[in-house]
């Protein structure tokens, strides 16, 4: 499969940069074809800006976006990586879905319509490998929204069959060194799965 | 009561500006203070960067002096009201950044002596969100209003117990007719006014 990796962490110490090595370790298992996108390493610039909110119905990213957008274009599974924070993806994720994610991209609005037609009908499988200060209670009672944006609000632009895989780690703040290992190990297992 | 306004939106002359004038000035005829913070006219910064990260984890996690401006003014409000057009059910990346950058430990929410996250915004009494949406209600209820979510429940967890929330949206934003949003930009002073 074609393998779109996004990576979203400031810290290329942090438990969420090494579950991305274990990402790229468990692809690698297999014969996929695989493309990493470091959002932070890249210096990814995620406020929408005023050019692109007044031209946002005009089909195409910003050119400096183009790669980004043929990325997508290319994918048939995404998976992001990511540390989750107040419940959601990090601003630096968030502003990649809305300068990336425009019309011309992954959805179209044909004149007459009311919904967004997808055009990212190429992805058909989602992962997201996520880490979560709080215990999975206290998850829930904030509503999981970043759960919800991966798996609802995105995945309506791609595949109808799109398949989700949630590979998530709660009560980081006091988790030990054997949670933590267990989880990377199961991070692994998954992608290799693929 | 004391307001803090923040507002989410590239464009000066955007309806969420508009929106967020007609809550400055239904504040203002209900007798409160506000305070206003425009994230995009202030150049601020959206993402946390490296040093803020590492930051996190220890007793001064504010590495900014914009977000120790912002964080002083945050602890004076008694009202919290965003204004923002929603984006794939959420926060604009902008805003998202502000609560991460802004409510750090110290702010937002406190470690007591048992390592347990109490609350930190006791202050705050009313968390408003104004926020416009393209899509039809229905498919909001459908995909969640998770940026709803992020404020209702994520955020006012870190709020006192008597924190109460006020949501005044407008869906299906772009077919909506001048007069139906003239009618919007008066429901929101209304609201505002008897916060």
């Amino acid at each position: 499969m074609k393998v779109l990796v996004v990576y979203c962490h400031p810290n290329p110490e942090s438990l969420v940069a090494a579950a991305k090595e274990r990402v790229l370790a468990g692809l690698a298992q297999r014969d996929h074809e695989v493309r990493v996108t470091d959002l932070y390493a890249e210096g990814f610039e995620p406020a929408m800006t005023a050019h692109e909110r007044r031209t946002h119905r005009e089909p195409g990213v910003e050119p400096e976006l183009q790669r980004h957008a043929d990325d997508l274009a290319w994918a048939e599974a995404l998976v992001l990586v990511y540390p989750t924070w107040w419940s959601g993806q990090p601003a630096m994720l968030k502003g990649w879905i809305d300068r990336v994610w425009v019309s011309g991209v992954a959805w179209e609005l044909p004149e007459g319509a009311t919904v967004l037609r997808p055009l990212l009908r190429n992805i058909r499988r989602i992962v997201v490998v996520t880490t979560h200060g709080s215990p999975k209670r206290m998850n829930a009672l904030e509503g999981e929204t970043g759960k919800r944006v991966a798996f609802r609000s995105i995945r309506v632009l791609c595949s109808r069959r799109t398949r989700t895989t949630w590979c998530a780690i709660y009560g980081l703040d006091t988790a030990d060194e054997t949670k933590r290992v267990a989880w990377l190990d199961r991070v692994e297992r998954t992608l290799a799965k693929l | 009561m004391h307001a803090l306004v923040l507002i989410a939106h590239p464009c000066d002359d955007s309806f969420t500006h508009a929106a967020a004038r007609a809550a400055v000035a239904g504040l203002e005829a209900g007798g409160h203070t506000v305070d206003v913070i425009d994230l995009y006219a202030d150049g601020f910064r959206a993402h946390m960067s490296y040093e803020e990260r590492v930051a996190y984890e220890t007793d001064d996690p504010i590495k900014d002096p914009q977000v120790a401006d912002h964080a002083a003014r945050l602890k004076r409000a008694q009202a919290l009201v965003f204004v923002y057009p929603t984006w794939w059910s959420g926060q604009p990346a902008i805003l998202k950044g502000w609560l991460e950058r802004v409510m750090v430990p110290g702010v937002g929410f406190v470690l007591n002596e048992q390592n347990k996250v109490v609350p930190g915004l006791r202050h705050v009494r009313r968390i408003v969100g104004i926020s416009t949406y393209g899509s039809p209600r229905r498919y909001i209820w459908l995909i969640n209003d998770n940026g709803r979510r992020v404020l209702a429940r994520a955020l006012r967890l870190s709020c006192g117990v008597f924190a109460r929330t006020r949501w005044i949206a407008l869906y299906s934003m772009d077919v909506r007719t001048d007069a139906e949003r003239r009618e919007f930009l008066a429901r929101v002073t209304d609201r505002m006014a008897r916060l």
